[in-house]
């Protein structure tokens, strides 16, 4: 064991610092050009897509390196670049399975935000069983044509291409009729509804698909494949960078201890109110667990073992304390923590934000019930806890005893994008 | 960076499962419940030779000049079989407290046979009242021509009938933090030892009452009133070594749950199908794993020295305190009414982990220490706020 950074990551560590004091924007990005202005400058600075393989335009940087530019950027809570599902999931997903064609043709605008992504797995009766898609994607000749409806696809309404799983034959078994394809968003027959969320922001959509037409070569995988290949995008997604989520929650942290040093609460600071003390003791206790976890992630990460499904409970602990500790933040603040608009600067945690715009101590409070949802909801890794790793039995489903025997050897897959 | 144990550490890992499987079966940590002492000399003598006892002790005193990762290890493991014995009270606290003393006479005194287990040794904070540092010590030891004489009772002390001697924590001065260290034989005249009877029946701890204990000058182990630094390292580790226990605690009462909810079966089913068991089982892995991490994260921050060693002891402790009194509670929910026996082994580890929960800082105590870090900026350097 030595937990120390070793000289190297510490020197990098520094030029990554280095490089966000000369170039982090002063003015908040506001347009959709000013956001690509800033992601094609971190991309520049070879901040984007670092994993990736350098004939791919990455820089096969070692996951420690990831980890300290996810850890650095969120610490100074740099504006987010763009593609963030792309860089993240289509990437990898294309770099594993697609075609070299595939990768010549997608990943370097990928890598640009020149292409924006997004990820349409999710449908309005297949969430937690993605397995159960409907939306239909026919092989006609050269090209499958597609019907069918997406839902809660975040980013739908800015994406120019999809990562989709859509069934390719209807009578597989659930798990084995699905592939994956790549599918334009600017294509005829796509229509995009935004949705607006809980938080007031309009991030995820519903997208219905009519006829669409998409050439034969965007099928990633083999046909019928894909939903092993959307196993291992998901495993992407769980396994993802938890030491900037570190860096983000010792931020709200920190701000949250400046404001209840000032916030006076029943006559004396809420700093010097013993209960409130103790659940702050708590929440910083909470994070540093988060982070001794991540760097055991990590320490594993450089050693060439990839997490398994015990990813599963970084997701799980990670997203159940976010919410509680913005339930604790809008305990300890009272109605300030509800504030959006007129926030007096010395209680808010940024100023001038407006209703569902992230910088609001309650965006973040209508966030985190999002956290245990997505990418798996908490009871959904806690099923993979138990049967995947702790070897428990499998439930009694339905679909399992009605289904094609060969479903039952497959059906570990619960999803969830 | 580098989180896993290395090839020394799983085979010290091994060593100490392969001795403990072998020796402290469930029938021997009964037996030790009855036993006025508590453990078996033999066992520990043998963990001696084994180099098991002196692994944080430095080579110049006879020991591996290891450290509290590795003490850790054997402490996680000795938590899996609910081990009753003298280890924590003598290689842990007691040479703590001397190593930390800088007295350089008495570690070549008392380290090497600490090492060795030729002798045992125990340590003395608690009084009436409870608290860790020194301000909790009313037990004066009054200057008395060449030595001192101690009078009062110490609580609560770990085996401390059974030690040859005992490091006693005293006040000398006028501050509050105004305490010294003295090495009190147990045959002393004027000591006199009251077992007390614990929940955990293998947690043998004693009052011990001073009626005018006189003592030699050389009783005094480290600087006259320089007792503070010394107890608040055996703090630091003795915190440090309970989460390790109850790590192994933990893991051990998971493993017992995950087993028996795979073959017991109700409504013809085992039950580890049933959601309301396996997400339990779930929480409980969560739970140990983050356990874990945080009580090697501490040991090493310890050993190493590192800014944020005394956050991380606190983060541990109590992060720790919680999560092996959910796990090893749970484990009796997930078992039922077998569960809830004295047969069944559960309570072992239920026992341990609640005995060594309130000590060297409860939870809140704990907590209150995280947010008295954090204030005082005294964090892991990448981790630094803005
Ligand atoms: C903010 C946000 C962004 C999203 N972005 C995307 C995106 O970009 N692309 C995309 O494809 N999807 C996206 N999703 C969708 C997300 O993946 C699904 O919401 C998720 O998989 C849950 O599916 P569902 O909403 O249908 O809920 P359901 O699956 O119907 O679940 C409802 C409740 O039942 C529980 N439940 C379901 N099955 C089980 C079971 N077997 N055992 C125990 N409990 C169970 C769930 O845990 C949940 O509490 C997003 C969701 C949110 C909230």
């Amino acid at each position: 064991m030595d937990l120390y950074y070793t000289r190297e990551d510490e020197e990098f560590r520094a030029r990554v610092r280095a490089w966000l004091e000369a170039n982090l924007p002063r003015e908040k990005l506001e347009t959709l050009e000013q956001q690509r202005a800033w992601h094609r400058a971190v991309y520049e600075a070879g901040f984007i897509g670092m994993g990736w393989p350098v004939e791919y335009g990455g820089r096969a940087a070692r996951p420690m390196e990831q980890a300290i530019v996810g850890e650095e950027f969120a610490r100074v809570n740099a504006p987010p670049t763009l593609n963030g599902l792309g860089i993240a999931i289509v990437g990898p997903t294309l770099i594993h399975h697609g075609t070299e064609a595939q990768k010549r043709r997608f990943l370097k605008p990928m890598l640009t935000a020149d292409e924006i992504w997004c990820q349409l797995y999710s449908e309005p009766n297949a969430g937690s069983d993605l397995a159960s898609l409907r939306t239909r994607a026919e092989l006609v000749g050269d090209h499958f044509v597609i019907n069918g409806q997406k839902v809660w696809t975040s980013g739908a309404h800015r994406a120019d291409w999809g990562l989709m799983l859509a069934r390719t034959d209807p009578d597989a078994p659930k798990h084995l009729g699905i592939s994956c394809i790549l599918v334009d968003m600017h294509a005829p027959g796509v229509e995009v509804r935004p949705l607006r969320q809980l938080s007031g922001s309009n991030e995820f959509s519903e997208v219905f698909f009519t006829d669409v037409r998409v050439p034969a070569e965007h099928l990633v995988g083999e046909l019928n494949a894909g939903w092993q290949i959307a196993q291992t995008t998901l495993s992407y997604e769980r396994g993802g960078n938890t030491l900037s989520r570190v860096s983000r929650q010792l931020a709200l942290f920190h701000r949250l201890l400046q404001v209840a040093s000032r916030l006076e609460r029943d006559g004396r600071r809420a700093i010097d109110d013993p209960v409130v003390r103790q659940k702050l003791g708590q929440m910083y206790t909470e994070i540093e667990v988060l982070r001794y976890g991540s760097l055991r992630i990590l320490s594993r990460l450089e050693k060439g073992i990839r997490p398994g499904p015990e990813s599963s409970i970084t997701k799980l602990y990670y997203s159940e304390m976010d919410k509680r500790h913005q339930e604790l933040v809008l305990e300890i603040l009272g109605p300030y923590g509800q504030l959006i608009e007129g926030a007096p600067s010395a209680y808010a945690l940024q100023d001038g934000v407006a209703y569902g715009e992230p910088g609001s101590w309650a965006y973040g409070f209508a966030y985190s019930r999002a956290g245990t949802i997505y990418a798996g909801s908490s009871e959904i890794q806690k099923n993979i806890l138990g049967e995947r790793v702790l070897g428990l039995p499998k439930e009694l489903r339905a679909d399992r005893m009605q289904a094609h025997p060969a479903t039952q050897a497959q059906a570990g897959g619960e999803g969830g994008a | 960076m580098d989180f896993e144990f290395s090839q020394d550490q799983m085979a010290l890992r091994e060593l100490a499962r392969e001795l403990l499987t072998e020796r402290c079966t469930s029938a021997h940590v009964r037996a030790m419940m009855e036993d006025p002492a508590g453990y078996d000399p033999a066992l520990y003598r043998q963990m001696g030779d084994m180099s098991l006892l002196g692994l944080a002790i430095p080579e110049q005193y006879g020991g591996s000049g290891l450290g509290m990762v590795e003490q850790a290890i054997v402490l996680e493991e000795m938590g899996r079989v609910a081990y009753p014995g003298p280890f924590v009270a003598g290689v842990v606290l007691a040479a703590t407290g001397i190593q930390a003393s800088g007295d350089e006479a008495a570690m070549a005194r008392y380290l090497p046979c600490l090492a060795t287990g030729e002798l045992t040794m125990s340590f003395a904070l608690l009084e009436d009242a409870i608290g860790w540092g020194p301000e909790v010590v009313a037990m004066r030891a009054v200057p008395a021509g060449d030595g001192f004489v101690l009078s009062g009772t110490k609580r609560f002390v770990p085996f401390g009938a059974t030690a040859d001697v005992i490091l006693v924590v005293a006040s000398t001065g006028d501050g509050p933090g105004d305490v010294s260290l003295f090495a009190v034989p147990r045959e002393t005249p004027g000591l006199t030892v009251e077992p007390y009877g614990m929940f955990d029946l293998n947690a043998k701890t004693c009052a011990l009452h001073f009626d005018a204990v006189r003592l030699p000058g050389d009783a005094l182990i480290g600087d006259l009133n320089g007792g503070a630094a010394a107890l608040d390292a055996v703090v630091q580790r003795g915190a440090v070594a309970a989460c390790a226990e109850m790590l192994g605690c933990a893991r051990k009462s998971l493993e017992m749950s995950v087993a028996y909810a795979k073959v017991r079966k109700q409504f013809g089913q085992p039950i580890g199908s049933f959601q309301a068991i396996k997400h339990k089982c779930a929480e409980m892995l969560e739970a140990t794993e983050n356990a874990h991490s945080a009580t090697y994260y501490a040991a090493w921050a310890l050993d190493a020295g590192a800014p944020d060693a005394r956050l991380a002891v606190s983060v541990a402790k109590s992060f720790v305190n919680e999560a092996a009194r959910k796990v090893c509670g749970e484990a009796i929910q997930v078992h039922g009414g077998i569960g809830f026996t004295w047969e069944y082994d559960l309570h072992l580890y239920f026992k341990r982990a609640k005995h060594l929960e309130p000590l060297w800082g409860d939870t809140a105590w704990h907590r209150e220490r995280v947010l008295e870090e954090v204030l005082a900026g005294r964090v892991a350097g990448a981790a630094a706020g803005r």
